[in-house]
């Protein structure tokens, strides 16, 4: 059997707390582990600080759309997009040494996605842009 | 977010309640840089009321520990939660911050 939800937020930062607020109400019903949990939040929340900060930039602020459809060995995440296109890439876990160093830190919110879901895709079109990606729900033994 | 801060001897403690992301980082950062600035190079980061960080959070932390350090303090992190470590685990930060159990365990050979 297969849940689906959604909500829509204005692309501010004080809407971080809600989407992950959310999050939290749409799993809290399903056998789903709580670090599961935690790694959708944290992926959704980078997802959309992205989104607010860059996507959105020197714009009025639009609205972000997060979908989320529960499945009995899968969450499927949909986040959509009015703003420019910011495409995630996958970036390699950020080098904390060197950011000691020097004053960058880049890509730490898109290893953080990357890291912890599946099958992540970005696609854009007159209708928006949208970032889909799974979390695959596996026992606490072998999640990753 | 909420923060009490109290003092003991030179050390600096800071009690974080709350979650931080892009929204409430920099209610952190500022006060920290903000000791710093004044002197106060000891910081003790209490987390035990934080349940959640991000990306946005970590690097808070990042240039707070190296303003501190490049000044010749240090910011130690207490009672750290388990999602908030789980975070700072798989991003790499665990081998450069101090991680005490409880604000005590910090305090002690500061």
């Amino acid at each position: 059997m297969t849940q689906r939800f959604q909500i829509t937020r204005a692309a501010e930062l004080e809407s971080l707390q809600d989407f992950r607020g959310f999050i939290t109400e749409c799993c809290q019903h399903y056998q789903i582990p709580p670090k599961t949990i935690l790694e959708l939040k944290l992926a959704v929340d980078e997802a959309c600080t992205n989104i607010i900060v860059h996507g959105y930039k020197d714009m009025d602020p639009g609205s972000i759309i997060l979908s989320f459809r529960i499945e009995p060995d899968r969450i499927l995440v949909q986040i959509t997009d009015f703003g420019h296109v910011f495409e995630p890439v996958e970036t390699p876990q950020p080098d904390v040494q060197a950011a000691f160093e020097n004053d960058e830190l880049g890509g730490l919110g898109l290893y953080l996605i990357y890291h912890t879901m599946d099958n992540i895709e970005f696609q854009t079109s007159e209708e928006g842009n949208t970032l889909t990606f799974t979390k695959l729900i596996k026992t606490s033994s072998s999640e990753k | 977010m909420e923060i009490q801060t109290r003092q003991v001897n030179d050390i600096t403690i800071l009690s974080l309640t709350g979650s931080i992301d892009a929204s409430t980082a920099p209610q952190v950062t500022g006060p920290m840089l903000g000791l710093l600035a004044r002197g106060r190079l000891k910081l003790v980061a209490d987390l035990g009321g934080v349940d959640y960080i991000s990306s946005a959070g970590l690097r808070v932390f990042l240039g707070v520990i190296k303003e501190a350090r490049l000044k010749g303090g240090d910011l130690r992190l207490a009672a750290v939660q388990p999602d908030v470590q789980h975070v700072l685990d798989i991003s790499g930060f665990t081998s450069f911050i101090q991680f005490f159990g409880d604000v005590d365990s910090a305090l002690a050979g500061f």
